[in-house]
């Protein structure tokens, strides 16, 4: 039992993780806690549901098509309400409360178009058959979201590391201004980090969508609570952090039910961040010193 | 900026007032969740008010008079719930109110309801002890009390259980009570619960719940969980391995068609209890389940059906007064004629209110056959 | 007239109502954000102080003023336990804390017996008149304007300009964060009890995530600047859902679009006061 349990934890903790992945990275770049990111889940969600039930599309297109979804929407909500407050002096939460009333919004009307009902992406879009790897029953589609995403961290540190753009997003993460006086297009950064961030947040939401059949105008809200703690728990800002927090918050409800109660599940899990925080005070990769793109 | 928005509100009230100013139809309030996370109850069932409406207005209304909905939304928040039946009671003068959709909301709006001395109708208001707020208060939501021993007994009987599982919401009135008589029950047929599980409202993965259940191997699991919940433990248990032959067997959140879309085969086999169900083939019930779906384009659920036969046996006790004019008035003679209504014929079977105004009315034991909901016993 | 002005104030005291607990939420929320620190656990203080106060008046039949003070002392009292560890803390991670508090509380709730689990406590007799919450108000306003050039208000008014350079001029900061803490906790609770009184029923629900951020939106959108600007925010906040009723299923979508256009036009928020720089 340990092992499936395992394995359900690390499902858990990917799917997490996906979800973190965007949101941190918005947060190491325009520092700002976008509480849209749920409403940008969901709509990839749709938009991947969508493809798939009108032009009967496979996987591949399915997600791209989430995340191109997701991406305009990130990208319509950073020019629209996050934008035109980083010209101005403004309080560091007012940007977090613009965003709120964007997935009021969206959701709302996401609502008026799609109602309020749940839906499912079609039974035979993913082969329902479990293997076996030792006492694990694992699906397709539940080894594919652990890989994506452990492909996609690696691929966004190697991204932020290795190219002229990721190092001018890491540039612009340390000091808008400095990056500014360097020639380096600060205000296309921010519009690019929005869009691929967000497009992140549609893959997680396509991916969610597919695993647990339940795809409604709300689904965004449970996630984005406890994202919220993971990418504190990892470290503002820290793609690492994302990853690490995830499968942390992943571990910590799915033993909290194995082995101790589902009663207390939220409350173990939440006590622990609650600890872990207590006592690292930045998070796990976090220090209040220097901030890792 | 402050004196704009007071001028706005005073604008927006005055407005509001100017709307409501109308006369000699029956009015009647109809508040429910519809937006936000609720809004897959509240919206089904408003959905059903306004079917029977439609009905019973095309036909003439009731001696004459049409039936005019006046309708809310309560977001499924008690203040809102509150702000929405003083609306009702002091401005729009409605006859009677339907709703909130959750219990909670009625324990905060009912008693201004019962104090103002109108009648509140819920449909979908199952916890214990809300027709105790007074005698204003009615309801014909399904008496799960009633029909769930009667579901643990056939499935025990049939399926020759020793040993279950539960697993339920913890943090909802209605799950909650599902689970609570279910226990019951489940002691009363003497049969030995190997372990209990719990989820939180918007739960998507249920895979460590269940491979703990898994690992016990029940013979059946009883589940106190609403539709969507519900789908995904299902087809969850499945993926892990927990076979068919273990049956799930759930309250009111099973009876609706979503189980069957979201769950598919793995669904197949599910047992539940209420009075009414999709594919009831008595002749009212397939005219009710063809109006809504060619209405709304989707087929009803148990919310919608009781909120249908509501409309009809309001309409019963409204047919048995005569209206005075006197909104306060007619408000009294309403409830003592509602209070009557006996062996009303609706899409649920036959309905009757007892002595606590709640509902009495049989209930059939079913289960999904061929993505049917069928009997499984009488 | 007097019949308009009647029929107005039935229908639409409980709005008034839950305008003013509302605004004491805020003002639990500003005297944290007063010294720099992001708390989100008011909401939960609320419950603390909601459940406390109607389970003294509905098991020990205590007078509604002690039931109050009840609800007020409790969270209070949680406060100061877990303010030392937590404002250590600060800006987004104390937020995290607080959150998971609150996290931490609603379970507890739901898993008691006392307080009814998710079924909820019904049946709390309704003992708030107008003149309780008016009271209460006033004295608030009276404690924020007498704060403002107390030593204790600039005290926090130093922590929050720069905590470091505040506890290098000899300023007790973790002491002063604890206690602006422990006061928001407590305003926060008895504007949960209070609240309690006139809506007759509690459950762990309410005082969860979102009602967290919602107070957190009453005080921003309002302004930071002087307790003003949360009172204002938490009014317009509370009654503008109301006065879009006529919008029908969509006017949660106008009420999100007022917040970002308020904030993206004043992001400082309505009410800002110049400052003396």
């Amino acid at each position: 039992m340990f092992l499936q349990q395992f394995a359900n934890a690390l499902v858990l903790g990917s799917v997490y993780a996906l979800f973190a992945l965007g949101f941190t990275l918005i947060f190491g770049v325009l520092e700002v806690i976008t509480l849209a990111h749920g409403a940008v889940f969901m709509i990839g969600a749709f938009a991947g549901l969508a493809v798939v039930t009108k032009f009967n599309a496979g996987l591949i297109p399915a997600i791209l098509v989430g995340m191109m979804a997701s991406g305009i929407l990130g990208w319509l909500i950073d020019l629209l309400a996050i934008r035109p407050l980083r010209k101005r002096k403004f309080h560091h939460l007012a940007p977090m409360i613009a965003t709120i009333g964007c997935a009021t919004f969206v959701i709302s009307i996401s609502q008026g178009v799609f109602g309020a009902e749940i839906y499912r992406f079609p039974f035979d879009f993913m082969p329902a058959t479990s293997y076996n790897f030792w006492a694990m029953q694992l699906t397709l589609l539940q080894i594919i979201i652990v890989g994506v995403a452990l492909a996609l961290m690696l691929i966004i540190i190697f991204l932020l590391n290795r190219t002229k753009w990721g190092k001018a997003v890491r540039a612009v993460a340390e000091t808008p201004r400095t990056a500014a006086l360097l020639g380096i297009p600060v205000e296309r950064v921010f519009q690019l980090t929005s869009f691929s961030a967000s497009a992140l947040g549609g893959a997680a939401g396509v991916l969610t969508g597919i695993n647990f059949n339940a795809i409604h105008t709300f689904m965004g809200g449970p996630i984005m609570h406890r994202g919220i703690a993971v990418i504190i728990l990892g470290g503002m800002g820290d793609i690492r952090g994302a990853v690490v927090g995830g499968l942390i918050l992943g571990f910590a409800e799915i033993m909290s039910v194995a082995y101790l109660s589902s009663d207390f599940r939220d409350a173990i899990s939440f006590g622990l961040l609650f600890i872990i925080l207590l006592v690292r005070p930045a998070g796990i990769f976090g220090s209040n010193i220097e901030r890792k793109g | 900026m402050k004196i704009f928005i007071r001028i706005t509100v005073f604008v927006a009230f005055v407005l509001s007032l100017a709307f409501t100013a109308q006369a000699a139809e029956i009015k009647i309030g109809v508040t429910e969740a519809l937006t936000g996370p609720v809004a897959k109850y509240g919206v089904p069932i408003k959905n059903g008010f306004v079917l029977a409406a439609d009905e019973i207005n095309a036909a003439g209304g009731i001696k004459g008079n049409k039936i005019v909905l006046v309708i809310e939304d309560e977001q499924a928040k008690k203040e809102e719930a509150i702000n929405v039946f003083k609306k009702f009671i002091f401005q729009d003068k409605v006859l009677a109110i339907f709703g909130p959709t959750l219990s909670n909301s009625a324990f905060a709006s009912d008693p201004i309801a019962n104090k103002e001395k109108i009648v509140v109708f819920g449909t979908s208001n199952t916890a214990e002890g809300i027709t105790d707020i007074g005698p204003y208060v009615f309801r014909n939501s399904v008496a799960e009390a009633d029909i769930l021993p009667i579901v643990t007994k056939v499935a025990t009987k049939k399926l020759g259980l020793k040993k279950v599982a539960i697993i339920y919401g913890n943090d909802d009135s209605m799950t909650k009570s599902t689970y609570e008589i279910f226990l019951r029950s489940i002691k009363a047929e003497k049969l030995e619960v190997v372990d209990t599980e719990t989820f939180a409202k918007g739960d998507i993965d249920f895979s460590a719940q269940l491979t703990k259940i898994k690992s016990l191997n029940p013979d059946a699991v009883f589940c106190g969980a609403l539709v969507e919940e519900a789908s995904n433990i299902i087809l969850q248990a499945r993926k892990l391995g927990i076979p068919n032959k273990i049956r799930f067997i759930g309250g009111n959140g099973f009876n609706s068609a979503k189980l069957i879309e979201i769950g598919g085969a793995a669904a197949e086999g599910s047992i539940s209890g209420s009075p009414w169900f999709l594919d009831d083939p008595s002749k009212i019930n397939q005219t009710f389940v063809k109006a809504y779906t060619k209405k709304y384009g989707m087929a009803p659920d148990q919310f919608a059906a009781q909120a249908y036969d509501a409309l009809y046996i309001m309409a019963e006790g409204i047919k048995a007064i005569s209206l005075s004019g006197n909104v306060e008035k007619d408000r009294t003679t309403l409830r003592d004629a509602l209070a009557k209504v006996k062996n009303f014929k609706g899409v649920g079977g036959l309905f009757s209110f007892n002595e606590s105004r709640d509902a009495e009315q049989k209930g059939r034991v079913l289960y999904i056959k061929n993505g049917k909901f069928a009997i499984y016993a009488e | 007239m007097t019949e308009f002005l009647m029929s107005f104030w039935q229908t639409y005291n409980t709005l008034f109502y839950t305008v003013l607990v509302h605004g004491m939420l805020a003002l639990s929320i500003y005297i944290t954000l007063a010294c720099g620190q992001l708390s989100l656990g008011n909401a939960a203080f609320m419950g603390i102080g909601a459940y406390t106060a109607a389970l003294f008046t509905l098991k020990l039949n205590a007078p509604f003023g002690l039931s109050l003070l009840a609800g007020g002392m409790l969270p209070a009292f949680v406060a100061l336990i877990i303010g030392v560890p937590t404002l250590r803390l600060s800006g987004v991670y104390l937020a995290m804390a607080t959150l998971g508090f609150g996290e931490v509380v609603r379970v507890v709730f739901l898993n008691m017996s006392i307080t009814g689990g998710s079924v909820g406590l019904n049946g709390v007799p309704p003992k708030t008149e107008l003149w309780h919450l008016l009271l209460v108000m006033g004295v608030l306003i009276y404690f924020f304007l007498k704060l403002k050039n107390s030593r204790f208000g600039r005290a926090l008014e130093a922590i929050r300009e720069d905590e470091v350079a505040a506890a290098v001029m000899g300023i007790k900061t973790t002491s002063f964060k604890v206690w602006a803490f422990v006061i928001g906790a407590f305003i926060a609770g008895v504007a949960g009890g209070l609240n309690a009184h006139f809506t007759f029923f509690l459950s762990p629900r309410e005082y969860g995530f979102d009602f967290a951020v919602d107070i957190l939106t009453f005080a921003i959108l309002g302004g930071t600047g002087t307790f003003w600007g949360p009172l204002v925010g938490s009014t317009i906040l509370t009654i503008l859902p109301e006065m879009l009723r006529f919008l029908g299923s969509y006017r949660l979508a106008l009420n999100g679009l007022i917040l970002v256009l308020v904030v993206v036009y004043l992001p400082n928020g309505i009410i800002t006061v110049k400052k003396k720089d």
